[in-house]
C-alpha cells in the first residue's frame, strides 16, 4: 500500500510550509502527545474486541461454551468499550481542540501582522481577499490539522493492523482481498477534487443569486418606478435554474463518491466470499479464519475511503497556508522609526521638498516635483479627481513611504520620527467616512477614548451634529450599524469632523470631508470650526470653491502637479481652470455659449 | 459558513409537529408526486440490498463453506451462483443510490426553485412601507438562506429520515424473527438511545448556534477593522483593536472546546451503546446456544444487524436539527407570503391615450407613522414646463417623489395627472409614464447596453442618439468592448457620475411624459458636471419636470420655483423674483457662494 507515500504529499510536508505551525506544534506538545496516544489506545481496543468475540463463538462451536465464559467475555467486551469510550474523549478533546488552539493563534497572528502594514498593501489586496483569508483559509488549516491529522493516522494504524491480521491468515487471500481497494482509494481522490471544484461553483451561484438579491431590493423603489418588476424576476428565474444545474452537476459526484466505497468493500466481500470460500471448502483455511478474515475486511473500508478524503484536506489546507503565509511575508514599505526619543511639534511647519510620488505598475506619478510649505493658516487645495489630492493627503498622515529629505515636520524629516509621533500631531478628516458599528459617543472619541462627555458634546455641536444625535433614541449611545442608527453620508462625515476636532491638534487636514452635507449645513459648520482652527496648520481639499475662497493661500492641482497657486482674488484672474469653475459654481450662464 | 450582508439571524426552534406548517410545505411537494415516489421505490432496493448482503454471507457458509455433505465441485459451484447473485445485488443497489441522490436533487431543487421565485416575485410586488419596516439583510436571509434550509431537508432529510425509518423497522422485524427474545431484551437499549440522542441534539444545536454567532462576530469585527485600516492607523489604534480581535477569537475558542467536549462525550457514547448490544448477544445469545434455543449462524447474523442498527443512529440527531431548522425557515417564509401590500394597485388603464403632462397636488397631508411630512400642499406645473423644489434636508422633498410615484397614499388631498386622480390609474401603467432620476442608481450585473434598455426594445440608430443626448457616448467610445462592456459587480466599475449619466440614458430610452429628477447632492468633478448638466438639459426638453434641485444651473432653467421648509411651502415664485424677495431663498443661494458672510478664518 502507498498509504504514507500518499499522504505524505510534497506540499503538505514540505519544510516551507511547517514552518510556520513549528512553533505552534511545539508550544502543544504534550497535548499532542497525550492525544495520538489516546488515538492508539483506541485502535488497539478496537482490534482487541474481534478477539473476545471469536472465543465466545469459537467455545460455543465447540461445546465447551459455559455461561461463566461468557459472561466473561461479554464483561470484556464493556470494559474494552469503556476503555475505548474513555481514549476516544481524550483524542477528540485533546486532537481537535489543538486544531482550534491553532486556528486562533493563526488568526491572531494574521490580523497582528496586517495591523502593521501600510496602505499601499491595503490597496494590493482587497478587504475580501483578506477576509477569505482569515474565514476559508484558516477553516482549511483547522480541518487539516484537526480531523485531517487524525484520520490519516487512525487510517493508516488501522490499516497497516488489518493487512496485518488478514495477512497471518492468509497471504494470497489477503491480495485478492485487497485488490479494489486501490480503486477505491484513487478513484476517491480523484471525485473529491472535482467535488470540491463543483461545490465551489454551487458556492459562487449561491453568492452572486445572494448579491442580485440584496442590491435589487436595496433598490426595490428605483425598480418600481422603472416597472422593472417582471424582469427583474426573469433574471432571477435564470440565476436559479443555472443554481439548480450547478447542483445536480455536484450531486453526481456525491452520488458517486459516497455509495462508492461500500461499493468497492462490497467487491472485495463478494472476492473473499468467492475465492475464501473456494479455500475454505478445499480446506485450505477453517471457518473461523473465514469469518475472521471477512470482519478484518469490514475495518478496511472506512481508512480506504477516508485516503482520498484525507489527501484532498490535506492539499487545501497546505494551498491554504501557503496563502497564509505569503501575506505573513509581506514587510510593509513604509518603515516605523525606532526613535524613542520624544517630539513635540513647535510651529506645525510642514515642508515638502521635490516630492514625488508613483504607484506601483503605474507609469505615471500620482505626485510631481511637489514643492509646498504649510504654515500657520489655511491653505486650500483644488483639482479634479485624480489629480492627485488624495495620494497627498496620505502621504501627510504618513501612508505611503517618503524618501528621506523630501517630507519635514518642524523641520525634522518624518522619516526620523516614529510614525505614531507623527499622526499624533494631525487630526485628519478622510474623504472616504469611517463609522464603526458602536455607539456615536465612542466614534467620535476614536483618537481620543478618554474624552470627557462635555468634550464630545461640544465638538458634535461645532460639527452641527449635536441636535440630530439627540434626535436618535438613546442620543451618544445609539449604536451605529444594521440593528441601530442609520446615518446619512451628511450625518457620516459630520461625525467624522468631530471626531478630528475632539484631538486639538496643531495640523488638520479635511479631505473634501463635507461634500456630501448640503450648502446651508457647510456654511453654518465652517462658521462654528473657525475658532477651533485659530492658530493651526490647516489643509482644506474641497470640489467647491466657496468655502477656500478665505484661504491664505490655494493650491490648482493637475495630473500630479501644482500647476497654480495664489489666493482666490489672484487664481480667478489669472488661473482659466480656476476661473471656470467658478463660473460653474456661481452661475451657469457665464458658461454657457 | 454563510452569513448574511450584516444581519444575523437569530436562530429559532422550528416546531416539528407544527400539522399546518406541514400541510403547506407538502402542497408544494404535490406537484412531484412521481418523482417523489420513483425516489422512494428506489430506497427499497436500496434498503433491500444493504439487508440481503449480510443474509448472502449467512448463506454461503451455512449451505456451502461448512456444508461438508456436499461434493466440493458442487459446493464451489454454488458460491459462484451465489457471487453471481451477489454482484446482481450490489450493482442494484449502487445504481439505485445514484439515481435516488440525483432524482431528489433534482426533485428538491425544483420545489426550492419555485418557492424562492414566488417570494421574490411576492416581495417585489409589497410597496415600499413594507421595505421600510424590514431591512433588506432580514429579507436577503429569508431568499437564500431560509429556502437553501428547507431544501437541506427535502433533499437529504425526509428520504433518508425514511430510508433509516425503513431500515431500523426491517432490522427489528429480522431481530424479532430470528429470536424475538433475545430482540425483546435489545429493544430495551432503544429509549436509552433515543433519549440520549434527542438530549445530544438540543445541546449540539445551542453549541453551533454559539458558534455561528461567535463567528460572524469575528467576522463583522475584521471586516470593518479592513476596511478602515487607515483610520485606524491614522488615529493609532493599532493595539487596541488587537486586543479586542483576540477577545472575540478567544470567546470563539471557548465555544469551540465546549462543541468538541459535547461531541467527545456524546458520540462515543453510542458506540458504548453499540458494544454494550454486542456483550448482551455474547452472554445472552451464547445461553441460548448453550440451551439449545439458538444457532450459531443466527447469533452471527444478530451481530451483524446490529452493527447495521447503530449507523443511522448516530446521524440521527443531527437530522432532526436539520428538519428544526428548516421548520422554523418555514415559518417565516411562510409569515412573509402572507404579508400583503398596504393598498391594493388598480388594475384599470385610463380611458385617456394620449396625456399632455400636467401635475397637480391639491391640499396634499402625509405622514410616516406619526411624523408630519407634508401638510396642505397644493401646487400645479403646466404641461411641458419644470418646477424645481429647493429646501433643506428634511423639508419633506422627496416624500412629494414618493407620492407622485405612488409609492404612498396620501393621507388627504389628491394627486392629479391631466385631472385624474392618479389613485384611481393602474401604477404600472402610471410609472411608465413617470422618468425617476434618483441619487442612487441600480446596475444589474450586465453590458451597458442591457443596463440602458433593460426590458425595452429600441432601434440601434435610436439608441446612439439617446447616448449622445445623455452624454455617455464620450465614456463608451473609451471602452475597447463598447456599449457591450459589462458593469457591476465582476464587471466595470462606474462612478457615481456616470452612473448619474446611465440614469438619464434610461429614462430617454423609455420617453416618459413626466421627468422626476432628484439631484445629487455630493459633488463630482466640473468635467463630469458639465456633462451632467448637458444631460439633464436634453432629458427636460419637451417634457413636464419636477426637479429636485441642488445646482443652480437647474434651478435656473425652472419655470417655476418652490421652497420648502417643514412641509410646507414657504416661497414661490422664478429666480429673479425670489432672490428680489429677500427671503429665504436669496439666503440659500448667498451661502453657495458669497465673500461678505465669514469663512473659514483660521488666522
Amino acid at each position: 500500500m502507498s498509504v504514507n507515500s500518499t499522504l505524505k504529499s510534497r506540499q503538505v510536508f514540505s519544510g516551507k510550509n511547517l514552518s510556520l505551525l513549528a512553533p505552534v506544534f511545539r508550544r502543544y506538545r504534550l497535548r499532542l502527545i497525550l492525544g495520538f496516544t489516546a488515538l492508539l489506545g483506541v485502535d488497539s481496543f478496537q482490534l482487541l474486541t474481534p478477539r473476545f468475540i471469536k472465543r465466545a463463538v469459537d467455545a460455543l462451536e465447540t461445546g465447551k461454551a459455559s455461561n461463566a465464559l461468557l459472561l466473561q467475555c461479554a464483561g470484556y467486551i464493556l470494559l474494552l468499550a469503556l476503555g475505548i469510550a474513555c481514549c476516544r474523549f481524550l483524542w477528540r478533546y485533546l486532537i481537535i481542540g489543538f486544531s482550534r488552539l491553532l486556528e486562533r493563534d493563526l488568526r491572531d497572528r494574521l490580523v497582528a501582522h496586517l495591523l502593521t502594514l501600510d496602505s499601499l498593501f491595503f490597496q494590493r489586496h482587497t478587504t475580501g481577499e483578506l477576509m477569505a483569508l482569515s474565514s476559508n483559509d484558516l477553516a482549511a488549516v483547522q480541518l487539516a490539522a484537526g480531523m485531517g491529522l487524525i484520520a490519516s493516522v487512525d487510517a493508516m494504524v488501522m490499516t497497516l493492523a488489518a493487512l496485518g491480521f488478514m495477512a497471518y491468515i492468509n497471504p494470497t487471500l489477503t491480495v485478492i482481498a485487497v485488490a479494489p481497494m486501490p480503486i477505491l482509494a484513487f478513484s476517491a481522490r480523484f471525485l473529491s477534487a472535482r467535488l470540491h471544484r463543483r461545490f465551489k461553483r454551487v458556492q459562487e451561484q449561491f453568492a452572486s443569486m445572494t448579491e442580485f438579491v440584496r442590491s435589487t431590493l436595496s433598490s426595490v423603489h428605483l425598480l418600481k418606478a422603472y416597472t422593472q418588476e417582471q424582469f427583474q424576476a426573469e433574471q432571477f428565474d435564470r440565476m436559479g435554474k443555472d443554481y439548480i444545474r450547478h447542483n445536480l452537476r455536484l450531486s453526481v459526484i456525491q452520488g458517486l463518491l459516497f455509495p462508492f466505497s461500500g461499493f468497492i468493500g462490497n467487491c472485495s466481500l463478494l472476492l473473499v466470499l468467492f475465492f475464501g470460500g473456494r479455500l475454505t471448502v478445499q480446506g485450505t483455511i477453517t471457518v473461523g479464519d473465514f469469518v475472521a478474515f471477512v470482519s478484518y475486511l469490514f475495518m478496511l473500508t472506512w481508512p480506504m475511503t477516508a485516503i482520498g478524503w484525507v489527501t484532498n484536506l490535506f492539499q487545501r489546507g497546505a494551498t491554504s497556508l501557503s496563502r497564509i503565509k505569503h501575506i505573513l511575508e509581506q514587510e510593509p514599505e513604509l518603515h516605523d522609526a525606532v526613535s524613542s526619543e520624544s517630539f513635540t511639534v513647535n510651529s506645525g511647519t510642514i515642508r515638502l521638498n521635490r516630492l514625488s510620488f508613483t504607484y506601483a505598475g503605474q507609469a505615471d506619478p500620482a505626485l510631481e516635483d511637489v514643492n509646498v510649505v504649510f504654515k500657520k493658516g489655511l491653505v486650500g487645495v483644488i483639482g479634479k479627481t485624480g489629480s492627485g489630492k488624495t495620494t497627498l493627503c496620505h502621504i501627510l498622515t504618513r501612508l505611503y513611504p517618503v524618501d528621506e529629505g523630501v517630507f519635514f515636520l518642524d523641520e525634522r524629516d518624518v522619516n526620523t520620527l516614529s510614525l505614531a509621533t507623527v499622526r499624533a500631531t494631525i487630526a485628519y478628516v478622510p474623504q472616504e467616512t469611517t463609522i464603526f458599528s458602536e455607539t456615536i459617543q465612542a466614534n467620535i472619541a476614536l483618537g481620543k477614548m478618554d474624552a470627557s462627555m462635555e468634550e464630545i458634546e461640544r465638538v458634535a455641536k461645532a460639527a452641527s451634529i449635536h441636535d440630530e444625535i439627540l434626535a436618535f433614541g438613546d442620543g451618544y449611545q445609539s449604536r451605529v450599524g444594521e440593528k441601530g442608527v442609520k446615518l446619512s453620508g451628511g450625518q457620516r462625515q459630520r461625525i467624522a469632523l468631530a471626531r478630528a476636532l475632539l484631538l486639538d491638534r496643531p495640523i488638520v487636514i479635511i479631505d473634501d470631508g463635507l461634500s456630501a452635507v448640503d450648502t446651508e449645513t457647510e456654511h453654518a459648520i465652517l462658521q462654528q470650526i473657525s475658532s477651533y482652527l485659530q492658530g493651526k496648520t490647516c489643509i482644506v481639499i474641497s470640489h467647491r470653491i466657496a468655502p477656500l475662497a478665505e484661504a491664505d493661500e490655494i493650491l490648482v492641482m493637475d495630473k500630479g502637479k501644482i500647476v497654480a497657486r495664489g489666493d482666490h482674488q489672484t487664481l480667478l484672474a489669472g488661473n482659466t481652470f480656476y476661473a471656470t469653475i467658478y463660473a460653474h459654481q456661481t452661475d451657469s450662464r457665464a458658461r454657457k455659449g | 459558513m454563510r452569513y448574511g450582508y450584516g444581519y444575523f439571524e437569530e436562530d429559532k426552534l422550528g416546531k416539528v409537529a407544527d400539522m399546518g406548517l406541514w400541510r403547506r410545505i407538502i402542497s408544494y411537494s404535490v406537484p412531484y408526486w412521481k418523482r417523489l415516489a420513483t425516489a422512494i421505490l428506489l430506497s427499497f432496493v436500496v434498503i433491500g440490498a444493504s439487508l440481503a448482503l449480510p443474509h448472502m454471507v449467512r448463506l454461503g457458509i451455512d449451505r456451502y463453506i461448512v456444508n461438508t455433505s456436499m461434493e466440493i465441485s458442487l459446493r464451489i459451484g454454488g458460491l459462484g451462483m451465489l457471487a453471481a447473485f451477489f454482484i446482481g445485488i450490489i450493482v442494484a443497489g449502487f445504481v439505485a443510490n445514484f439515481l435516488q441522490v440525483i432524482l431528489l436533487e433534482w426533485t428538491g431543487q425544483t420545489i426550492m426553485h419555485e418557492m424562492r421565485q414566488q417570494l421574490f416575485r411576492h416581495m417585489l410586488g409589497l410597496d415600499l412601507a413594507f421595505f421600510n419596516n424590514n431591512p433588506s439583510g432580514k429579507l436577503v436571509t429569508r431568499l437564500t438562506n431560509d429556502i437553501q434550509n428547507m431544501h437541506e431537508m427535502f433533499t437529504s432529510v425526509i428520504v433518508t429520515l425514511f430510508n433509516d425509518f425503513i431500515k431500523l423497522i426491517g432490522i427489528m422485524v429480522i431481530l424479532f424473527w430470528m429470536n424475538w427474545r433475545l430482540a425483546l431484551i435489545l429493544s430495551f437499549l432503544l429509549p436509552l438511545i433515543t433519549g440520549n440522542t434527542l438530549w445530544f441534539s438540543r445541546l449540539a444545536r445551542d453549541a453551533f448556534r454559539a458558534i455561528r454567532t461567535q463567528l460572524a462576530r469575528i467576522n463583522s469585527f475584521l471586516q470593518e477593522s479592513l476596511s478602515s485600516i487607515a483610520v485606524l492607523q491614522i488615529f493609532t489604534r493599532q493595539e487596541d483593536t488587537y486586543k479586542k480581535f483576540t477577545e472575540l477569537t478567544h470567546a470563539y475558542l471557548q465555544t469551540n472546546v465546549y462543541q468538541i467536549k459535547l461531541f467527545a462525550i456524546f458520540m462515543p457514547a453510542i458506540d458504548l451503546f453499540s458494544s454494550f448490544a454486542t456483550a448482551c448477544i455474547i452472554w445472552y445469545g451464547g445461553g441460548q446456544i448453550i440451551q439449545e434455543q439458538m444457532s450459531l449462524g443466527e447469533l452471527a447474523a444478530f451481530l451483524a444487524y446490529m452493527r447495521l442498527f447503530f449507523q443511522p443512529i448516530r446521524e440521527l440527531s443531527q437530522k432532526y436539527s436539520i428538519v428544526q431548522s428548516a421548520m422554523a425557515s418555514a415559518e417565516r417564509i411562510f409569515q412573509l407570503l402572507d404579508t400583503s401590500p398596504a393598498y391594493s394597485p388598480v388594475r384599470l388603464e385610463p380611458d385617456q391615450p394620449d396625456m399632455k403632462g400636467e401635475v397637480s397636488f391639491q391640499h396634499v397631508h402625509f405622514s410616516y407613522d406619526t411624523e408630519q411630512v407634508l401638510s396642505d400642499l397644493s401646487f400645479h406645473v403646466a404641461p411641458g414646463k419644470t418646477l424645481a423644489i429647493v429646501g433643506a434636508t428634511g423639508s419633506g422633498k422627496s416624500t412629494i417623489v414618493h407620492l407622485l410615484e405612488r409609492f404612498y397614499a396620501p393621507d388627504k388631498g389628491t394627486i392629479r395627472i391631466d385631472g385624474q386622480d392618479i389613485s384611481t390609474l393602474n401604477t404600472q401603467w402610471l410609472r411608465e409614464r413617470l422618468g425617476l432620476v434618483m441619487q442612487s442608481v441600480f446596475i444589474i450585473p450586465a453590458s451597458i447596453r442591457e443596463n440602458i434598455l433593460l426590458d425595452k426594445e429600441i432601434s440601434e440608430t435610436e439608441l446612439n442618439r439617446i447616448i449622445d443626448k445623455a452624454q455617455l457616448a464620450g465614456v463608451v467610445k473609451q471602452l475597447p468592448e463598447g456599449l457591450e462592456t459589462r458593469i457591476g459587480e465582476g464587471g466595470l466599475e462606474f462612478s457615481s457620475g456616470q452612473k448619474q449619466l446611465l440614469a438619464f440614458a434610461r429614462v430617454l430610452a423609455r420617453d416618459p411624459l413626466i421627468l422626476i429628477l432628484d439631484e445629487a447632492t455630493s459633488s463630482v468633478d466640473s468635467a463630469t458636471e458639465i456633462l451632467i448638466d448637458r444631460a439633464i438639459a436634453s432629458t427636460l426638453a419637451n417634457r413636464t419636470g419636477i426637479v429636485i434641485a441642488h445646482r443652480l444651473s437647474t434651478i435656473r432653467r425652472a419655470d417655476h420655483i418652490i421652497v420648502m421648509d417643514k412641509g410646507r411651502i414657504v416661497e414661490q415664485g422664478n429666480h429673479e423674483a425670489l432672490m428680489a424677495n429677500g427671503g429665504i431663498y436669496r439666503h440659500l443661494q448667498e451661502l453657495q457662494f458669497n465673500h461678505s458672510e465669514p469663512k473659514i478664518n483660521a488666522v
